[in-house]
């Protein structure tokens, strides 16, 4: 994006700002020293990894700290203000007026028993002096809907939260902080949540709104992509600390600190070259023929229920020793067809065979021994480890329900625990002592410990940091190769695709669009729907140009070697 | 053990649990403070309490109302707790299978529980006892039959809840046969509130009871409280002695029990417990 050069006073600085955690915290300062500045009609990209201190940050900005965590020195000035020195109404004023903010997941950030309209209304309402007319006031909404890119605004004031999809309900939450013209809007991680395509069109969004009203724009991020793509500057924070601050491309093109390097390295990129050519047997491991699945929600007693497709006629092989990746939207039916595979969705029709049966139509003690050699890694690594088991049990009670002695089961948990990269004492502790990736390659060894042939992974590292994510990426590359495991990869980032995986299926709405070897998929797309994920990536730009693509790809493979030991 | 150290550090809990231990000591020891039966004529009837030795009175037959409370003490919290426990077994048993298996198992499971729901609990108690002869055994099993439904809905809801939580799906995949999943994964991430419901329905358990004995519905071999409340209830404007401190031997107890289980609750509750500390 452009440089701006306005000599303007910036809308927000912070000055050598620190905050400290309540005693306890894992350390003393939350954020340490930290400064910059944002100028009108300026992007800045605050970048971390989770626990970095980033979100403290823009709570801090407006006032917004869990108590228990206090700003111990250093200033913010918002505008001209210090919001720290404001009282009750002056700090009412400035949040939605001066300065706004949006959160990560719009469902939870709207409040649910109001119509959309209602809450934009309000926002204004709370604000604007002399108070508008009613009339003056809907016409403002109307406006507001329109500018944020929402279809047919009068029929979409009237709506709930809970009837619009991701992307709508982020879109209301950004006409919500646009009301009053606000100097500054704070956007913490706004399109975490939502898939690529929607995320492309929301952070272009923010970014025209930007252009077109001269806001700065402070954009708390951890992916590196969205960095290349619309920011001006970046500060780059690391344990509460700025690592390296500059310019977008000086930063992206010439990082000064190891640490930023790690960081842009960490962003999965397609490396076509090297995937390995799968030797393809003529009797495929796992075949899925003619998958069928709608789901039928309630709506009340007169109306028809809804329904939702999320498999129609999905047909798929998989071969010893392959990876197939399973790509599209959410809603796309993705998770579902994966679950479907493992049974824990009932299908409608079709059948799934595997190991000479069709699992579909097993039953009962037939089918928890087909079940043994089909294993999978669920997204959320925080819920899918029972809180009250110790780790070493959670690996080792697969194996024992099938017969073998706690004793050796214990033994080979130690062992597959050192394998994935933790210590072996790791098995006498309780899940909630770990982070999200060691959690994740907990998760992996459980599933590896019934020694598997099909390994589904559901969103496996999509909750995880980007750095962290690239490991357990690794890892599953290894562990792919000396077990010669199958793997369905289902995920909704592309770029991870491109990296692990042999083959690719786009689905769009329950149907494969379009099926075939990566490289294929990523260079030569057949369907439109296709080609607009691919534009959706994050960093595409950026991150294709010839020759980075080939020495970041060099440089990573050389730190996964090093690096797996430092989840 | 931290949640013990949690639960000393909770005023309200410590003063039910402290209450209780009272209520506790005073039923365990209530055959050597009183070694003569509490159905035995001591003194005069209608002797008022600080006389002739009995000091909170006699009653009308010149039975010692102390040695009436402390020995009700100990009906007291026997029938409420056993009660309770039953409760708590046939709730949970309901709630969790409701709960695990859903469908068709779980609508017939759950209009039953709605059936004893909208019945009253006290009437449908007093059907009971006055149907089977009132013992001890009986008399329990009753107020079990009658308290298990806000156990099992509560069982449900929980089950519900972590029915399809990723772990316990990861289980299922792994092998793991139902009753290990139900037993060893979902029971204990469940237990904690049911732990809690199941403490408050020991109070509701000791006031059936008394209101039972009340009604003259009570082992007539046990002295209770709420005999002694209908016995003492026809002259309680001459003798208040005789209903006034079986009554308040209820509402400490009753109110120990509610403290304690409340207690219990924001310790149990982690998000209400990390608030305090």
């Amino acid at each position: 994006m452009s440089e701006s050069v306005q000599a303007n006073a910036p809308v927000l600085a912070v000055d050598r700002l620190s905050i400290a955690l309540p005693k306890g915290g894992d350390r003393p300062l939350a954020v340490e020293n930290v400064s910059f500045e944002i100028k009108p009609n300026e992007v800045v990209c605050l970048v971390g990894e989770s626990g970095s201190g980033k979100s403290m940050i823009a709570h801090a900005v407006l006032q917004l700290l869990p108590r228990g965590v206090d700003v111990v020195s250093g200033a913010v000035t918002v505008a001209g203000q210090d919001p720290s020195k404001l009282d009750g109404r002056g700090l009412r004023n400035l949040r939605g007026g001066n300065a706004a903010m949006i959160f990560q997941e719009p469902l939870s950030s709207l409040n649910p028993l109001k119509r959309v309209g209602k809450q934009i209304e309000e926002m204004i309402l709370a604000h604007q002096r002399p108070t508008p007319s009613m009339a003056e006031v809907r016409e403002r909404v109307q406006t507001l809907l329109t500018q944020v890119g929402l279809p047919n605004p009068l029929l979409l004031e009237k709506s709930y939260p809970f009837e619009l999809s991701g992307g709508q309900r982020q879109r209301v939450m950004i006409a919500i902080a646009m009301a009053n013209r606000p100097a500054l809007l704070i956007a913490d991680e706004p399109t975490t949540a939502l898939d690529v395509t929607t995320q492309r069109q929301i952070l272009r969004l923010i970014d025209d709104l930007r252009r077109e009203r001269g806001m700065g724009v402070l954009l708390i991020t951890h992916d590196f992509g969205v960095v290349a793509d619309v920011a001006d500057r970046v500060v780059v924070l690391r344990h509460g600390k700025v690592v390296e601050q500059g310019t977008a491309s000086e930063v992206l093109r010439n990082p000064q600190a190891a640490y930023t390097r790690e960081l842009i390295d960490a962003v999965p990129k397609a490396r076509l070259a090297d995937i390995h050519d799968t030797i393809v047997r003529p009797e495929p491991l796992l075949e899925v023929v003619g998958l069928q699945k709608t789901f039928r929600v309630k709506r009340g007693w007169l109306q028809p229920p809804r329904e939702v497709v999320a498999a129609e006629g999905i047909s798929l092989t998989l071969h010893e020793g392959e990876t197939l990746a399973v790509v599209g939207e959410s809603g796309s039916g993705k998770s579902t067809l994966g679950r479907m595979i493992m049974r824990l969705t009932e299908p409608d029709a079709g059948a799934i065979r595997f190991g000479g049966a069709d699992l579909r139509l097993l039953r009962g003690e037939a089918l928890r021994q087909a079940r043994r050699r089909l294993q999978i890694v669920f997204q959320d690594p925080f819920a899918s480890l029972d809180p009250r088991q110790k780790v070493g049990d959670a690996i080792a009670r697969g194996p024992m329900a099938y017969g073998t002695s706690r004793a050796e089961a214990m033994a080979q948990a130690r062992k597959l625990l050192a394998r994935v990269g933790l210590s072996e004492t790791a098995a006498d502790r309780y899940p909630h002592e770990f982070s999200g990736g060691q959690r994740q390659r907990i998760c992996i060894a459980r599933a590896l410990a019934l020694k598997p042939r099909v390994l589904i992974a559901d969103e496996a590292v999509s909750a995880l940091d980007i750095s962290v994510q690239a490991q357990v990426l690794a890892l599953l590359a290894e562990l792919r190769q000396e077990m010669r495991l199958a793997m369905i990869f289902i995920t909704h980032d592309l770029r991870i695709a491109a990296e692990i995986a042999d083959r690719v299926i786009v689905l769009q709405k329950g149907r494969i669009v379009e099926e075939g070897t990566t490289a294929e998929v990523f260079t030569a797309p057949r369907q439109a729907y296709t080609r607009d994920l691919l534009d959706a990536i994050p960093g595409r730009d950026f991150f294709d140009q010839p020759g980075f693509a080939a020495a970041a790809g060099a440089r990573q493979t050389a730190r996964i070697d090093s690096g797996i030991d430092a989840v | 053990m931290e949640t013990v150290r949690a639960f000393l550090r909770h005023p309200s809990g410590m003063i039910g649990l402290v209450l209780l231990l009272i209520v506790v000591v005073v039923a365990i020891i209530a055959p050597i403070m009183f070694p003569v039966s509490p159905w035995e004529m001591v003194g005069a009837p209608f002797t008022p309490p600080g006389e002739d030795g009995l000091w909170l009175g006699g009653d009308t037959l010149g039975r010692d109302v102390a040695a009436g409370v402390a020995y009700g003490a100990r009906v007291s919290l026997l029938i409420g707790i056993a009660s309770a426990l039953a409760a708590m077994a046939i709730g949970v048993v309901v709630g969790a299978i409701s709960g695990y298996f859903g469908g068709k198992v779980d609508l017939v499971l759950m209009r039953m529980t709605e059936l004893f729901q909208t019945i009253p609990a006290f009437v449908l108690a007093i059907l009971l006892v006055a149907t089977f002869n009132p013992s001890l055994l009986t008399i329990i099993l009753t107020i079990g039959a009658v308290s298990w439904p806000p156990l099992a809905r509560l069982t449900r809801a929980e089950f519900l809840r972590l029915r399809h939580r990723e772990f316990v799906e990861a289980a299922q995949c792994q092998g793991e046969r139902t009753w290990r999943i139900v037993l060893g994964h979902i029971l204990p991430n469940a237990i904690s509130p049911i732990l809690v419901v199941t403490s408050l329905t020991v109070a509701t358990a000791i006031l059936l009871e008394s209101a039972l004995s009340f009604m003259g519905l009570g082992d007539p071999n046990l002295m209770s409280w709420g005999f002694m409340i209908g016995a003492g209830r026809t002259v309680i404007r001459n003798a208040w002695w005789m209903s006034v401190f079986p009554g308040l031997a209820i509402l400490v107890t009753v109110l120990a029990i509610n403290l304690f289980g409340e207690g219990l609750s924001d310790v149990l509750n982690p998000r209400v417990s990390r608030r305090r500390s």
